[in-house]
């Protein structure tokens, strides 16, 4: 790493955008032009700052909340790539397709370059200064609770400075929101282990039963678990990990299970609590409690309800009493229902009874800054915030790193909601779904732009804060930092408290030096210490580790049972989560929309995976447009037979479907959050994202799907291109 | 290999390639790829994407089969006719497999693509006509054609998006023939590092950008000659031999073979420098 | 042995091919000839002629990136300075006036590119002043000369080589010695370069060898 012992802010200074038309000339199209090509010399230079050497940076990835470390490599000052940083226990030098495509964030050519002022149905650029006066005016006299704030989860300073903003107003109303977030499993987990996030150690385990949890795709810290599933299929003592996965439509970690098993969707409790007893019946103790509450579920009848047969649940429980320990995760698709609370509980009863807690199921360490730790989002909060808004409850409504007009489900009508606030400011880096409701944008720093500390919801070994600081000067001179703005209101509300700091990184730093022993720097005088800490880009600290709960009884969890068909809805929608798409937030990096979704292999646009035997049924064929309609309205779009999925359950993928967000985003494919039915889990009042009942019909016309794999669909024609071999004619123990 | 010293020096050079008694030296760049550890998840796609500067080309030529991902993730399923893909997909990261005889070679008509000595299939731009006979003549069909001209009339990278391109890799401009590298301008600031300091380059100087991005480590790379590096010990432990079109596992399949290194399509004999190890399969569930 | 490459009719359709587009065509001769560039007007009319040779300044004191890196770049502005802020003899010379203009305002200085290459081509500063400054110990003018030619005579710099291929091919063909501490070329890699064993000397260590002649390490 070169980037040790120097100035971050002289670094800033001096790098201007001399040496960029140097660098540049790689891009051309290869002309001899002697005289002709200007080269812009530095007019000052560091001595590290040498012509087509690359300098690295160490920050912290803002695609996803896992809070990867990321090593930004520079040339003549333009951030080129980001690679992952070795030293971060949680992704250790690797990244995924969507933290690479990190620089189409910052060089999006779509990005929001100046304050914008709603005046009438366009919006007017405004100066900084005219615009904090604004928020000034509209916020005089307004009560806290007349002031919501809505933001993606937060941690690190910048929550610290969002509480003091809404603190200063005496506001109760910050609402935190993630359209796709674990949050029915936080409070499951929080009842069976005494935490919400427990360590999940994927590496360690010898089978993992997986209840549809994507690890390997979007959930939670994909990279960290990617990283550990290597370590797991090479296996701790050279017996090579089992991974079964269980869920109705196949996800990117349910394409690499050893056993793929197919549920009726929302049965996954169901078939947890099989186990149970079948373990029971295999000589496995089980408590009073537990023994109670599984009893009526015995192997017929679970095969009947969740179409395993009773064969298999035999090769699994065997499975998982010869090999131990083994890891049982409840992943979104569990979670996805109104019983979603339940389905979490029976899976991680599995966990008790198989003596997994402890072993596998860890305890996390907690980094000791409560005011820093994240504040995860959920949809929970985003009901109340709509509740209130449809009450009118609202004059002012900040948003930030939120796009709530596209993933709220289309019937709890947030966009006329959000109309009835009085006066809108959304932060923004595109002008998304959500900014073009707003009565004033503000347009944000890019990730790799801004100061930033953040504290991970999920720690790989060691607490840490992650530190995000500017790979490179602004592109935009008219963006501010997030950090910066909020240091501005508060400045407007407190000015006594804050007037010492300049700006954001003045703040983060004098925070950051205060607490320089607790950091570990104790020893170290300011400079160094500040200068290591960016050097690392990540603190790591010794966390606090407190003990898993006892388990939570088992007495009163019951599970209904599978849904009767409705005649008029017959399937069940699955919308899907891909790995590079999310929720939408990242639909304009052109990267992530040529990158083939990996079991479809479509690109640009959206789908409808049907299993064959349900087209054949419905004569549907591959690229037909179908329609898929539900009691809260209806999408068209093309058809893809896909095996992976339950014979009464289709998928469409979220992610698409944006009426806004720039040329990259707008118009390619549907969003399935429109027509989800409004239907929350019992008891954590999430949205139950698969709770949805459709019926599809062909539309009439059909086009060409486009995508990657060969006309003849993922087949080898028996070419042995990839092949496969069973586990008993290999030895990996012996292998490099 | 300037045209001249090909034409002059051809059978001597074709001579020098690994055969028995004139091994590469020092460097043959290989890799193995642990078809058990890929998962599928497309981050090396993207990062080649960032690395060499691939244009994105649209839905609509992606349609026309115009895609441009040196790096693809090939998806393959069962074919027995099971109802349900219950042993998951078949993941296959698919790239130039930098044959040591590759057919794209000698086809090309004006020695655009041609051999380095350290054993990588290079493909020299400006000398391309576009003929696309190293196209037709891939059996991976990894080479990728510019139908049309991306960074200028395609604008593929409009304003700033353009500031995020490598300066060490040239942008390539239309009717020229392009595909993996194994990352040349990374392995050329390796072996200048190494000359500058009279030494050849280590195991691990040098990373390719989907090595360094995948998330499950399924990718290595490194130089078969030297002995001490992850590459060889991978090939030597399946047995896999550069210039052999039947490895030890293929004569052994009806039996236990304990190995699961291979190439593709080994019996057509591009002898590849990119071996696969085999998915493997729980035969417990 | 198992030679799988003895391919004579391909060989043949290659040779066929090749000839027709590359070897027939109006490639220049391989030459070390002179050939002079555009003159080019810069921003400032730098007086390589006083540095270079009336002061006998190392053309490496302010060309320093040039021996750490592939480019050779432009020196800062604040390397001017750094010598021209103590030179009070010269201050009221209009060109320095401009300098101390640029300075001031803290503006880069828009120089024109005197020696371009194609944006395909990889040429390293580095490598050839490592092999001919620093191993082979000869002087820094006459090693920047191969390419740059006089620069000591100039005033502002112009091109005077072809810069073409087969200007770079000619000079790579020629055996030039190597030093046995310099570790250029490694091990048994020269034989590579040229396709023929370089000369040796008695015990067999390689005493001059050929640049390298390889597509790829100078086509990007």
């Amino acid at each position: 790493m070169m980037n040790s012992g120097f100035d971050r802010r002289d670094f800033l200074k001096v790098l201007g955008w001399g040496g960029a038309a140097v660098a540049l000339s790689g891009c051309g199209n290869g002309s001899v032009e002697d005289g002709k090509e200007t080269v812009v010399s530095y007019v000052e230079t560091n001595d590290y700052m040498i012509p087509s050497i690359s300098v690295y940076f160490n920050s912290t990835c803002a695609q996803c909340d896992a809070g990867c470390s990321i090593t930004g490599r520079l040339r003549e000052g333009r951030v080129l790539k980001l690679e992952g940083n070795p030293d971060s226990t949680i992704n250790r030098g690797k990244t995924c397709g969507l933290g690479q495509a990190g620089v189409q964030h910052h060089y999006n050519p779509d990005r929001v370059r100046e304050p914008l002022l709603r005046t009438g149905s366009s919006g007017e650029a405004i100066t900084w200064e005219k615009a904090y006066a604004l928020i000034a005016e509209k916020t005089k006299g307004v009560s806290g609770e007349e002031i919501a704030f809505l933001s993606g989860g937060v941690s690190g300073h910048l929550k610290v400075l969002l509480g003091n903003y809404l603190d200063s107003f005496g506001c109760k109303n910050h609402f935190a929101y993630e359209a796709i977030a674990p949050a029915v499993l936080r409070a499951a987990n929080k009842k069976s282990y005494g935490v919400e996030m427990p360590r999940f150690n994927i590496g360690k385990a010898k089978v993992v039963l997986s209840f549809g949890a994507d690890f390997l795709g979007s959930w939670v810290s994909p990279v960290h678990f990617s990283q550990q599933y290597a370590q797991f299929r090479k296996g701790v003592d050279g017996q090579r990990g089992v991974l079964i996965q269980v869920e109705s439509k196949m996800t990117l970690t349910g394409a690499n299970a050893d056993r793929w098993l197919v549920v009726r969707p929302g049965t996954e409790g169901i078939l947890a609590l099989g186990l149970i007893n079948a373990l029971g019946a295999h000589g496995v103790a089980l408590s009073g409690d537990v023994a109670a509450a599984v009893k009526g579920y015995d192997k017929a009848r679970v095969s009947k309800d969740t179409g395993v047969s009773a064969e298999q649940i035999d090769k699994i429980v065997a499975l998982l009493k010869a090999r131990t320990p083994s890891l049982v995760l409840a992943g979104s698709a569990a979670e996805g229902y109104a019983h979603g609370s339940q389905n979490a509980a029976a899976i991680n009863l599995l966990n008790q009874v198989l003596g997994n807690v402890g072993k596998t199921v860890e305890v996390a360490e907690v980094v000791p800054f409560p005011q820093m730790a994240p504040t995860t989002g959920n949809t929970a909060a985003l009901r109340k915030l709509n509740d209130g808004l449809a009450a009118g409850k609202y004059k002012v409504l900040f948003s930030y790193a939120a796009n709530p007009v596209f993933t709220a489900p289309g019937a709890m009508k947030f966009k006329d909601n959000m109309a009835k606030a009085g006066f809108k400011v959304v932060f923004a880096h595109y002008l998304d779904e959500t900014a073009l409701q707003a009565d004033l944008v503000l347009p944000l720093d890019s990730a790799l732009e801004d100061w930033n500390t953040q504290v991970p919801e999920y720690l790989a070994t060691c607490a840490q804060i992650n530190i995000q600081q500017p790979l490179m000067e602004k592109l935009h001179a008219n963006t501010r930092g997030m950090g910066d703005i909020l240091l501005a209101l508060l400045k407007q509300r407190r000015a006594e408290e804050y007037k010492g700091f300049e700006d954001y990184y003045a703040y983060l730093r004098g925070a950051m030096l205060k607490n320089k022993a607790a950091l570990g720097g104790g020893k170290l005088d300011d400079d160094t210490f500040w200068n290591e800490t960016l050097s690392k880009g990540i603190v790591k600290l010794e966390g606090r580790v407190g003990g898993l709960s006892g388990r939570a009884s088992a007495a009163g969890l019951t599970l209904p049972a599978p849904a009767a068909v409705d005649a008029q809805y017959p399937l069940q929608l699955i919308p899907s989560v891909n790995a590079s798409l999310r929720d939408g937030r990242h639909t304009n990096q052109p990267w992530l929309q040529e990158s083939p979704d990996p079991l479809t292999t479509i690109v640009w646009d959206s789908w409808v995976e049907i299993h064959p035997r349900k087209a054949a049924e419905l004569g549907i064929v591959e690229g037909d447009i179908v329609e898929v309609s539900g009691k809260n309205g209806s999408i068209k779009a093309q058809a893809y037979l896909f095996p992976g999925i339950h014979p009464d359950a289709v998928s469409i993928p979220l992610g698409r479907g944006h009426e806004a967000m720039g040329r990259y985003a707008k118009g390619y494919g549907v969003n399935p959050f429109q027509i989800l039915d409004p239907v929350f889990d019992k008891e954590t009042g999430e949205l139950a994202l698969h709770e949805t009942r459709v019926k599809i019909s062909k539309a009439g016309s059909r086009v060409i799907v486009v995508k990657d794999e060969g006309v003849v669909g993922g087949m080898q024609m028996g070419k042995k291109i990839a092949v496969r071999v069973s586990s008993d004619k290999v030895k990996l123990s012996e292998e490099v | 290999m300037s045209v001249s010293n090909l034409l002059e020096n051809w059978s001597e050079f074709r001579h020098l390639h690994p055969v028995d008694d004139v091994p590469h030296d020092p460097y043959k760049w290989a890799m193995s790829i642990d078809l058990d550890a890929c998962s599928g998840c497309n981050a090396c796609s993207v990062a080649c994407y960032a690395e060499n500067n691939l244009p994105v080309v649209g839905k609509e030529k992606y349609a026309h089969g115009q895609a441009m991902h040196w790096m693809r993730i090939e998806r393959y399923w069962d074919e027995d006719g099971r109802e349900f893909p219950d042993q998951g997909a078949q993941f296959l990261p698919m790239m130039c497999q930098q044959c040591e005889a590759a057919p794209c070679e000698t086809v090309c008509p004006v020695g655009a693509t041609n051999h380095t000595p350290d054993g990588i299939n290079s493909q020299i731009y400006n000398r391309c006509i576009g003929s696309r006979y190293c196209s037709a003549n891939c059996p991976f069909k990894v080479r990728y054609f510019n139908w049309y001209d991306y960074p200028t009339t395609d604008n593929v990278w409009p304003a700033e998006m353009n500031q995020q391109l490598n300066p060490d890799v040239t942008v390539r401009g239309k009717g020229v023939m392009e595909k993996c590298t194994f990352c040349i301008q990374r392995v050329t600031v390796a072996k200048n590092n190494a000359k500058n300091e009279g030494r050849i380059v280590h195991d691990g100087d040098v990373q390719t950008a989907c090595q360094q991005a995948c998330p499950t480590s399924a990718i290595s790379f490194g130089n078969l000659v030297d002995k001490e590096s992850k590459v060889y010990k991978q090939w030597k432990a399946q047995q896999v031999e550069l210039d052999k079109d039947a490895q030890a596992k293929d004569k052994n399949e009806e039996g236990r073979s304990e190995l699961r290194g291979y190439r593709i399509f080994e019996e057509l004999r591009p002898y590849p420098s990119v071996m696969y190890l085999e998915r493997v399969r729980e035969s417990a569930v | 042995m198992h030679r799988f490459l003895r391919l004579s009719v391909l060989l043949m359709g290659l040779f066929a091919a090749a000839s027709t587009f590359a070897v027939d065509a109006q490639t220049p001769a391989l030459t070390t000839e002179d050939d002079l560039g555009p003159a080019i007007e810069q921003p400032i009319e730098f007086p390589h002629v006083r540095h270079a040779k009336d002061m006998q300044i190392n053309c490496m004191y302010c060309h320093t990136y040039a021996r750490r890196s592939a480019v050779a770049g432009i020196p800062p502005l604040q390397k001017c300075i750094g010598c021209h802020q103590y030179i009070e003899s010269v201050k009221d010379k209009p060109r320095i006036k401009t300098l101390f203009e640029y300075w001031d305002a803290k503006k880069a200085i828009p120089w024109k590119k005197v020696h371009d290459l194609p944006d395909f081509v990889r040429f390293n500063h580095e490598r050839h002043i490592k092999r001919f400054y620093f191993q082979q110990n000869r002087p820094v003018q006459e090693v920047c000369g191969y390419c740059h030619g006089d620069v000591k005579e100039m005033t502002v710099a112009r091109r005077s080589k072809l810069l073409s291929m087969g200007w770079c091919v000619s000079c790579h063909q020629k055996e030039h010695p190597v030093s046995a501490e310099g570790g250029t070329p490694v091990g048994n890699q020269v034989p590579w370069y040229s396709m023929k064993k370089p000369p040796a000397d008695a015990s067999g260590k390689v005493i001059k060898a050929k640049g390298p002649n390889d597509c790829s390490v100078c086509h990007k």
